[in-house]
């Protein structure tokens, strides 16, 4: 049974793709630069490395929380703050601890902390999810 | 609006309405999100990044225009700060669902090593084809104020 404490599978992403950024800009019809060219990275000090998109980020940690739940419909509710940029062949981690188990009107829910960071670096997303038990 | 809110304008702003719009989960789309965000294809489009991604989408106005609100461009530099998005009923492949929203919050801060920046909150709805509210999604934007 799930408790409280317990320690969500770190799910490990990377190295983080250029190309993936850039159909993720046509999708979503992002045309801020810095996902697509370095020189505009550049332009702004960042380095030389396009910056990934921060719903890509979310959704590593959403992904985190599907393969530990058993599914990404089982995910209700997701609060992060973005705290830094990830870039082009970042690695990164993400994981969770379980804080509370509780029912609502459709189950049994576990609340989480959650994050993600750069691997051996800084923290990029910080924050809570409600995540639907199949137990 | 061009120039820079005073705190009074800026709290003024809040309660602004979206123009709003629709949004379809188009099967190729949703695929693709997916691949780039290394998620599985059979998440569809259930993940809450779905809501985010769909309402932002549609919420009728363009990045550009938004921070034309708020007296800011691209060159200005926001930045998200928060992203809390609630799932009433997973979203489907397919679906198509009625975006409406409205500036939430709009408050000025000063910080010590960030300086002048104001924070603004904006609220969008995703509702489906039977006007039940499907997810709703609350994010804050940060704006520079470098010439407070």
């Amino acid at each position: 049974m799930t408790a409280p404490g317990d320690e969500l599978p770190a799910y490990e992403v990377g190295p983080v793709s250029a190309e993936k950024m850039k159909t993720m800009s046509a999708l979503m019809r992002d045309a801020n630069p810095i996902h697509f060219d370095p020189a505009a990275v550049r332009a702004l000090g960042l380095g030389d490395r396009v910056v990934n998109q921060g719903p890509l980020n979310q959704s590593y940690v959403v992904t985190m929380l599907t393969r530990w739940a058993g599914g990404a419909d089982r995910v209700r509710a997701l609060r992060l703050r973005f705290l830094g940029n990830v870039f082009a062949g970042d690695r990164l981690v993400a994981g969770g601890t379980v804080t509370a188990v509780r029912g609502d009107g459709s189950g049994r829910v576990a609340d989480c902390d959650v994050w993600l960071r750069v691997s051996g670096g800084d923290p990029v997303l910080s924050g809570t999810a409600t995540v639907l038990l199949g137990e | 609006m061009t120039a820079v809110p005073d705190e009074d304008e800026l709290g003024k702003l809040v309660g602004t309405p979206f123009p709003g719009g629709t949004f379809t989960f188009e099967p190729w789309w949703v695929r693709l999100v997916n691949d780039c965000a290394l998620a599985p294809a059979s998440d569809g489009a259930a993940s809450p990044v779905f809501a985010f991604l769909a309402a932002t989408a549609a919420m009728g106005w363009s990045w550009e225009q938004l921070w034309a609100h708020f007296g800011a461009t691209e060159a200005d530099g926001p930045m998200a700060g928060e992203t809390a998005t609630e799932i009433v009923e997973p979203l489907r492949v397919g679906a198509t669902y009625t975006v409406s929203g409205e500036i939430v919050s709009a408050v000025r801060k000063r910080g010590a090593r960030t300086g002048v920046f104001d924070l603004v909150g904006y609220r969008l709805d995703l509702h489906d084809e039977h006007g039940s509210l499907a997810a709703s999604c609350t994010n804050s934007i940060i704006f520079p104020r470098r010439s407070l």
